[in-house]
């Protein structure tokens, strides 16, 4: 008996093809028509509806109250079913044709598939990361860092140890590297030194191991990003290095069992990126990233790892443009600095400039006003388009001496006026990509005042967070616009510039929101409950407006925040819905907290 | 229609026995089976059976996870234009169960329910051929036609029969039922059934 439902979406995708199967032959199929009372409040429930055909309302049995619409391939209502008696009514507003899932058999599906049953018993962002994993077919490692999955234990011989001796350890290790301790000095012995040694050099088998070894190691720290050391690898033309944790070797990370984990373009991007010789070939690196961003997200990579690599190659791309422009002399006494969205670190596609620049002295800015012109060209080449509010390093507001900055901080926090509160907001997410970063510091410092708590300051700080309606409807259900919502002034912008304006408040170094609301969770000022849903928002949010923009093909998709809710998969609108929910109960949150409502 | 009111009048003849007596004894449940044939050509008498499918239907509730679809191993020769309608070959039907089995699985699957469907005339001529020749009796079940009901309720609101589109796809646009591939024996069942509840005022819970 064929169904006509898919039922290739979560949550049945979890389950095992025969157990699919067996769910198919044990639905049946039932009729409401318009009005009917489908559950009962208080009255257990048969089993799991499965929308076919129609539309059904949950809704408080007694005030009548609606929460909640169901549509289909939409399923309910799983706490009845699981709780034994429903805490709403659900009725079918038309017509409506469900296929039904008996309680018992929906019961023994759960108790055999882990997954099926973690997906009902879970929370919003368990559930999420759950359908965000089945997404991807290839598991990506590109992120991965150095640690015990990839290094191999080191094997020491002394200095003394014969070549012959050497080879027999080699052989008998599977390893084509030894280390050699001579004395408090360490070297590398590999096959290939042995080779050159006996055969094409005049060492015998009773040559000392320390003769032939190298003792100018080449390293990176445990933790460090594998790309970083396959960098190195490339940079001195080796095979592998050692890795270092506080200082003491742990083991080798070697290309070929890096190459395994290791197989994306992004490391040949930013090898590219760090390679390049002119400008022009830094354009090409940049094109690639967007391919690159398009790959990674078809093979399913989380969107929080997808960030972290897009923000790194973002920032090299920015310095090594910086580098060819700028000559050593200035490089230092200038500070570059990103803004918005990607000084948080959250930027995927790209989105219009937003930067600034600070002076260590006032005379240098004749001779360096040509030099950001030739950046901001670059930066166009590459293809970030201009900021339209001219938040750029070649405007004059936005070029300053540390003096300046600080001046103009202050000047904004007095004025209080909106426009100078998001000039603050932009400002307060900047990072240094280029030239001198201490130059930063002390201008951060004169916002990371103690007055700022619970200070008016503050508030109109945040008050721009309430600017836009949240698009829910009274009834709680999405409030679309044709189809669309505009997801960064419905969802991301409040909760980015909520968390932003918790973490002014609270003199925050992090710029990025999910870095600050792990703080902002350790210091108390969110309970922990919050801080992860308003992060699991975030992150799907990105997740599915990356996913549509990916799907333009103009080429300022970046800059796109229509989100077509047509477009979204059953469990995607449903995720979504109770996402806004929580920006919703975030902005009332807000207006508590800083006591908007008297602005 | 003479025919047959007589035959319901002649309660001893053609009636089942020992196995299958409880076929005519009167239903007291609240089920009805809905069930459709495909056959080898449009013919009551020459038509070979080469699938059945029914469900049984209690209120609004169609019992799909206990439904009957069985394709019958046969080697008949198809009538080409059937099988565009059927798309049952006969590569299918050399997979399918014997055709003594499938009658005895339907009768076990129907019991002393009534038995409903569109055109039903038409499966009751064909699968009363077969259990003549098998067990020689004929089907005592109540049959219920569902362009009847259709008709009647349609005569509650004064339209006439002619006005309406009889077909089976012209009762489901009128009744807003979803044809669920059509022609598969299972398939037209569904849409069947839910023609059924519809007209019979069911599909309200409780």
């Amino acid at each position: 008996m064929t169904i006509q439902i898919n039922l290739n979406q979560p949550p049945f995708s979890f389950l095992k093809d025969e157990q699919l199967d067996w769910l198919t032959s044990r639905l049946d199929l039932v009729f409401f028509n318009a009005g009917a009372l489908i559950l009962q409040q208080g009255v257990p429930a048969p089993g799991i509806y499965i929308i076919y055909k129609g539309l059904v309302e949950e809704r408080d049995g007694e005030t009548g109250q609606v929460f909640s619409q169901y549509g289909k391939e939409d399923l309910f209502d799983v706490r009845a079913v699981l709780e034994n008696g429903c805490k709403h009514t659900f009725a079918a507003v038309e017509e409506t044709l469900c296929y039904l899932l008996r309680a018992d058999d929906f019961i023994q599906l759960l108790d055999q598939s882990g997954d099926f049953s973690i997906y009902f018993n879970t929370d919003l962002g368990t559930q999420q990361s759950m359908v965000e994993r089945q997404d991807s077919s290839v598991s990506e490692f590109i992120l991965s860092r150095v640690d015990e999955d990839v290094i191999r234990p080191p094997v020491y011989v002394s200095a003394q140890t014969s070549l012959a001796r050497v080879a027999a350890l080699m052989y008998e290790k599977k390893h084509d590297a030894l280390l050699v301790r001579d004395g408090e000095e360490i070297g590398i012995l590999t096959g290939t030194d042995l080779v050159k040694a006996t055969l094409l050099g005049d060492k015998t088998k009773q040559t000392r191991a320390a003769d032939v070894a190298q003792f100018n190691l080449i390293g990176v720290e445990y933790g460090e990003f594998l790309f970083s050391a396959l960098l190195k690898m490339t940079q001195h033309k080796i095979e592998r290095v050692v890795v270092r944790k506080e200082g003491q070797i742990v083991g080798l990370l070697e290309l070929m069992d890096m190459l395994s984990t290791f197989s994306t373009h992004s490391h040949i991007i930013a090898m590219r990126i760090d390679q390049a010789k002119s400008l022009k070939e830094l354009v090409v690196a940049a094109k690639r990233l967007e391919i690159l961003i398009e790959t990674l997200n078809g093979q399913g990579v989380k969107i929080t790892a997808l960030m972290e690599l897009v923000t790194t190659l973002n920032r090299r791309l920015i310095f090594k443009a910086f580098e060819l422009i700028f000559p050593p002399r200035l490089r230092q006494s200038v500070c570059i600095l990103v803004l918005g969205s990607e000084g948080r670190g959250e930027q995927i596609l790209k989105t219009d400039q937003d930067n600034a620049i600070i002076l260590n002295n006032e005379h240098d800015r004749e001779a360096v006003l040509p030099l950001l012109q030739q950046l901001h060209q670059a930066l166009l080449d590459f293809g970030y388009p201009p900021c339209p509010g001219g938040v750029m390093f070649i405007n004059d507001s936005w070029i300053h001496t540390v003096e300046g900055w600080q001046e103009r901080v202050a000047r904004w926090l007095d004025s209080g006026n909106p426009d100078a509160m998001m000039n603050m907001a932009i400002f307060m997410d900047g990072e240094p990509v280029c030239g001198n970063p201490e130059l930063f510091w002390p201008i951060k410092a004169s916002w990371q005042l103690e007055t700022l708590r619970s200070s008016i300051v503050s508030a109109r700080f945040a008050k721009p967070a309430l600017q836009f309606e949240t698009p829910l409807t009274f009834l709680g259900n999405i409030r679309e616009d044709h189809g669309n919502i505009d997801i960064k002034k419905g969802a991301i912008f409040p909760l980015v510039h909520g968390v932003r304006a918790m973490a002014f408040e609270h003199a925050i170094d992090e710029c990025n929101t999910l870095e600050r609301l792990t703080i902002l969770m350790e210091k108390g000022v969110l309970d922990s409950e919050t801080a992860q849903g308003l992060r699991d928002a975030l992150v799907f949010f990105l997740r599915i407006r990356l996913r549509q923009q990916l799907e333009h093909d103009a080429p300022n998709r970046g800059l796109s925040q229509q989100l077509d809710i047509n477009q979204l998969r059953s469990v995607d609108r449903n995720l979504l819905r109770h996402a806004l929910h929580r920006v919703k109960k975030f902005k009332q949150q807000l207006s508590l907290h800083f006591h908007l409502e008297n602005f | 229609m003479l025919r047959r009111w007589i035959e319901e009048r002649l309660p001893r003849r053609m009636l089942p026995e020992g196995r299958w007596a409880h076929l005519a004894e009167p239903y007291e449940g609240d089920e009805v089976v809905v069930l459709d044939c495909e056959t080898s050509v449009f013919d009551k008498k020459k038509g070979e059976l080469l699938s059945v499918a029914a469900v049984r239907v209690r209120g609004n509730q169609i019992r799909l996870a206990e439904s009957l679809d069985l394709t019958i191993r046969s080697d008949a020769v198809t009538d080409p234009n059937a099988v565009r309608i059927h798309y049952l070959r006969r590569e299918d039907r050399l997979e399918g169960v014997a055709l003594a089995e499938a009658i005895e699985k339907l009768l076990d699957f129907i019991g002393n329910r009534p038995i409903c469907g569109f055109y039903i005339e038409y499966d009751r001529a064909i699968l009363n051929r077969y259990i003549r020749e098998l067990y020689n009796f004929r089907l005592p079940n109540r049959f219920i036609e569902v362009s009847e009901i259709y008709v009647k309720s349609k005569r509650r609101h004064h339209i006439h029969e002619v006005h309406l589109d009889l077909t089976f796809e012209g009762l489901a646009r009128d009744l807003q039922v979803p044809i669920v591939e059509r022609h598969t024996a299972m398939g037209d069942v569904i849409s069947t059934a839910l023609m059924y509840i519809k007209l019979t005022g069911f599909g309200q819970s409780r």
